[in-house]
């Protein structure tokens, strides 16, 4: 029998002209590429290109396997079909070309049936079902999350005609030959069969000829086209995903160099970095950010999609050579924003700005490595550094921050008034401590939070841990400074704080609260820091299964669980929560719809739960009804900001149904104390406006 | 224009109570119990000479009677924009009060020259007597403003509106005046710039000793000596709660007007 092959161009003549026009189709989309490039280099210097064998892993993951994409199942589907039939035809593609323009005769024998007729025509049909469900989604479904313009519409029109067409032609083909191979092509030998009962050979013959040059110029067309639109993503998502940062978790902030530094935060597109530029031809336009993020979900004008998109405009309006002098005269401090960004656009406005809670949900929600949110606090820097222009709450928050050590303006409290009764030790006066517990702000100034944290230290002295705190000596870490924006005001903590406990010999800290937990982990580490960090959830848990502490289950109230953005998203501590409300129920929890590393804020980190929020895009509402709609009796908390955000929230739903909030140190402490004889922690919560 | 403004520092008045401590020897607050920060009602003072300066343009000239710790309130001053500092080393009087401090800083604006403006706050945090702006103005022989919330530059001269206790006044100043600021909405004090604060470290400070504005300790007590202070406490605040009860709203009504009748009567 003869070997299985086919005749490449067939019905074509003059197939030369195809290189001709290959040439303008190549320089234009090149030409758009190389601008692209030039852009990118306009940014700030930034190390992306090291450690290689993770930044491929990392590709595989998000680039080749894509699985952030499939946490919603049908795009994850479609996308996946799109984007393996369109690897596969390129693929075969460069086989003809291999096969035909290079002479190395590929296209026959068993290669040819499995790979060039089979796997590539299912793959092909795919990638029109693919094309099919993008359709139903922009047309029919129509997420709010998706930008629909005309530009993503012609794109899918033009893949979805490309590859029908493609099918007309094998199909043709393979009637008109009478391939003896075509049942290897099933889709083709339908079409073939279709076909040919309806028109003759030489019709068919003739409308093929018409056909393959008006494939070939969409062909040319997309390629050509491509770069200047948001299939760009196809070259700068990998690339995107390939230099991600892999030092910092996303919600860890970079220093600044305050001797060196130009410009304090960002407020013109050259000081951004090359990859934060690059950041922003990769985005796909997909809008899952904005989808995710907490702010925009509660009805604020905030939008991390817009935000990038809003960037990528100014990026791509700028002049190159603008660009270019603009980068060169960066490091001049007196030189300005020479391309200025903030309040240009309207998702650039500092009203937007202001509403972010730096969760990162959009962070994680974005699936070619967009950091969406940093870029807010860049420009937030600027704006408090630069232009000392910030919500008046916010700068009373700072000024307290300055003056007194907590955010709290007008706070009464004193930091040790939740010791009353409890015999707390200064941490100088333990004997071979074992570790430092870290109130925080939230946990000894909001008088709510006192019985939180009582209720931890009675779980630490119940454990016999060698414990002490720092009492008046404890000052913030500087995390609200941080992320309100004002770098100069958290370095000057940071370093304090760093200085404070290495003195104090303090290696083991204990947190209360996530946010100080964050800072002490990934973000003193910038600062000399090099401490053994534990939020008390871990701790307790390490208590727990080394039998110093005993929790049996006590507790019957149905209990869902609030993850603190700082603990799951930014830390990835989903667990060790989960793990103490099971075992005080001693059953599972009632999950919320969003949970874990989707966790949704309660609204209060970045510093919002400083502001007063407009009443009806508040996100503890937003949040308060997903814990509602659990049905559960509590949501357990693990961190002060979220407890009183979520008290505010359920309060003002209440209607529906009347939640508690208690912090899990607290359900512990109830679980301990309602089976033994030395608790009174029940009463507790209503004395601690005694304390 | 030339701008004075006057700034104290005293310990802060948002410090925890329970914090709060007194030196009983000295009859001061414990300096160790509470931070030390600008007092508000001088921040807004500042405030106000800022926005003027930047409507009308001139000078500001910030001065600062206190210990050498008080040099804080002047670099944040500069790291406002305020042009010139000055501080009057207070050499280790507990009490200057009012009357000490308005010879202190008389004595240095007359050595600092004229100036068309002259700002304080309206009172200060720690002993909250409000006399000093009136008594600097007494000093130099300048008319006196009280309670100011809004001050502006006009063809006649400055345009001044204060709060009396009947109501609003407006007056116009045509030479130099001595005016004591209010807060007000328009005067919340401004957060400075970073790079402003990197810079304020920088800048120089005069510093003059009593000596050098030809006072002694002695001539300033004898200033201060018609204010003494004798005791010094913390007032005890006490909170009773206390339910009234009856069979129906109208006897707990009753029940409770008879009440505060007789809370009122018992004051």
């Amino acid at each position: 029998m003869e070997t299985a092959t086919r005749e490449v161009y067939w019905n074509i003549s003059h197939h030369w002209v195809m290189y001709v026009l290959l040439v303008p189709t190549m320089a234009v989309a090149l030409y758009g590429v190389w601008r692209h490039v030039q852009r990118w280099r306009a940014g700030k210097p930034v190390v992306r290109f090291d450690r290689p064998v993770m930044r491929l892993k990392r590709l595989i993951r998000f680039g080749l396997l894509q699985i952030s994409l499939w946490r919603d199942p049908l795009t994850g589907l479609l996308h996946a079909m799109l984007f393996w039939g369109f690897i596969t035809l390129t693929a075969a593609t460069t086989v003809v070309m291999i096969h035909e323009d290079l002479n190395i005769p590929l296209m026959q024998g068993r290669f040819y049936l499995y790979f060039q007729s089979l796997f590539v025509d299912v793959l092909g049909l795919l990638a029109i079902v693919g094309t099919l469900l993008a359709g139903l989604q922009r047309w029919v479904l129509r997420p709010r999350r998706l930008v629909f313009s005309g530009e993503a519409s012609c794109l899918l029109l033009l893949v979805f005609t490309i590859l029908v067409t493609g099918y007309l032609l094998e199909g043709w083909r393979i009637a008109v030959t009478d391939d003896p191979w075509g049942h290897w092509s099933p889709v083709g030998r339908v079409v073939a069969d279709v076909s040919a009962a309806f028109v003759s050979d030489a019709g068919l013959r003739t409308a093929h000829v018409v056909v393959w040059w008006f494939h070939l110029v969409l062909v040319f067309g997309f390629i050509a086209w491509a770069p200047y639109t948001k299939m760009r993503h196809v070259l700068t998502a990998p690339l995107n995903i390939f230099t991600a940062d892999l030092d910092s978790r996303a919600g860890t902030l970079k220093p600044l160099d305050f001797e060196t530094a130009a410009s304090f935060g960002v407020n013109s597109l050259e000081q951004f970095t090359w990859k934060e530029l690059l950041d922003l031809d990769a985005c796909t336009e997909c809008g899952r950010c904005t989808d995710a993020c907490p702010a925009a979900s509660a009805g604020k004008s905030l939008s991390p999609r817009d935000i990038i998109l809003d960037l990528q405009h100014q990026l791509h309006e700028a002049d190159v050579s603008v660009l270019s002098a603009a980068s060169k005269a960066a490091s001049d401090p007196d030189s300005g924003p020479a391309l200025p960004i903030i309040d240009t656009r309207p998702a650039l406005s500092p009203e937007s700005l202001w509403q972010c809670t730096t969760c990162a949900a959009c962070v994680e929600a974005c699936p070619v490595s967009i950091e969406q949110f940093p870029k807010i606090l860049d420009m937030r820097r600027y704006l408090v550094m630069e232009e000392a222009s910030l919500p008046p709450m916010l700068a009373e928050a700072v000024t307290s921050l300055e003056q007194r050590g907590h955010p709290f303006r007008g706070a009464q409290a004193s930091r040790t008034d939740w010791t009353d009764g409890l015999d707390i030790p200064h941490f100088r006066d333990v004997e071979d401590p074992e570790v430092l517990l870290w109130v925080g702000c939230g946990g000894a100034l909001v008088d709510r939070n006192q019985s939180s944290t009582r209720a931890l230290a009675r779980l630490l002295q119940k454990a016999g841990v060698r414990f002490g705190i720092l009492g008046r000596d404890e000052t913030c870490t500087g995390d609200p400074a941080r992320r309100i924006g004002h770098e100069f005001l958290f370095d000057a903590m940071a370093r304090s704080n760093v200085e404070r406990l290495e003195s104090a010999g303090v290696r083991t800290v204990v947190t209360s609260c996530p946010h100080c937990f964050h800072t002490f982990r990934n973000e003193y580490p910038q600062f000399g820091a090099h401490l053994e960090v534990f939020h008390y959830t871990t701790y307790l848990a390490r208590l727990i299964g080394e039998g110093r502490l005993v929790i049996d289950p006590a507790v019957t109230e149905s209990i869902t669980l609030h993850d603190p953005c700082y603990l799951g998203r930014h830390n990835g501590i989903t667990q060790a929560p989960r793990d103490l409300v099971g075992r005080v129920t001693g059953r599972p929890l009632k999950e919320m719809r969003q949970h874990g590393a989707q966790s949704f804020c309660c609204g209060g980190g970045g510093g919002m739960s400083f502001l007063e929020e407009e009443a009806d895009t508040r996100v503890n509402i937003e949040r308060a009804r997903q814990v509602v709609e659990t049905g559960a009796d509590t949501v357990a908390v693990a961190c002060p900001f979220c407890t009183t955000m979520l008290e505010d929230g359920l309060g003002a739903v209440s209607e529906e149904r009347s939640v508690a909030v208690k912090d899990i140190a607290e359900l512990l402490w109830d679980s301990v104390s309602s089976d033994s004889s030395d608790g009174d922690a029940s009463t507790d919560h209503i004395d601690s406006s005694d304390d | 224009m030339k701008i004075l403004v006057c700034l104290k520092q005293i310990p802060d008045p948002e410090v925890a109570p329970r914090d709060f401590r007194l030196d009983e020897n000295n009859l001061i607050a414990d300096p160790a119990s509470a931070g030390l920060v600008t007092n508000i009602f001088c921040e807004n003072a500042l405030e106000t000479a800022l926005q003027l300066k930047e409507a009308a343009g001139g000078e500001i000239t910030v001065l600062t009677f206190g210990p050498a710790e008080a040099e804080d309130v002047l670099r944040k001053a500069l790291a406002v924009r305020a042009d010139h500092a000055v501080h009057v080393i207070n050499p280790g009087l507990l009490h200057p009060g009012s009357s000490g401090a308005a010879c202190v800083l008389s004595a240095a604006i007359r050595k600092l020259g004229s100036f068309d403006l002259l700002m304080f706050g309206r009172e200060a945090g720690d002993w909250g007597e409000g006399q000093t702006a009136g008594l600097v103005a007494e000093h130099l022989g300048l008319p006196f403003v009280a309670f100011v919330d809004s001050l502006q530059t006009t063809e006649s001269g400055l345009h001044i509106v204060g709060q009396t206790d009947s109501g609003r006044e407006e007056l116009t100043a045509a030479g130099p005046v001595v005016v004591s600021i209010t807060n007000s909405d328009a005067n919340v004090p401004r957060i400075p710039k970073t790079r402003d604060i990197m810079m304020a470290h920088r800048r120089d400070i005069t510093t003059w000793s009593l000596e050098d504005i030809d006072l002694t300790e002695d001539l300033v007590r004898e200033a201060a000596g018609s204010v003494e202070v004798t005791e010094l406490f913390i007032p005890e605040k006490d909170t009773t709660c206390e339910f009234i009860t009856g069979d129906s709203a109208d006897e707990r009504i009753d029940a409770f007007a008879r009440r505060i009748v007789d809370v009122i009567g018992s004051i």
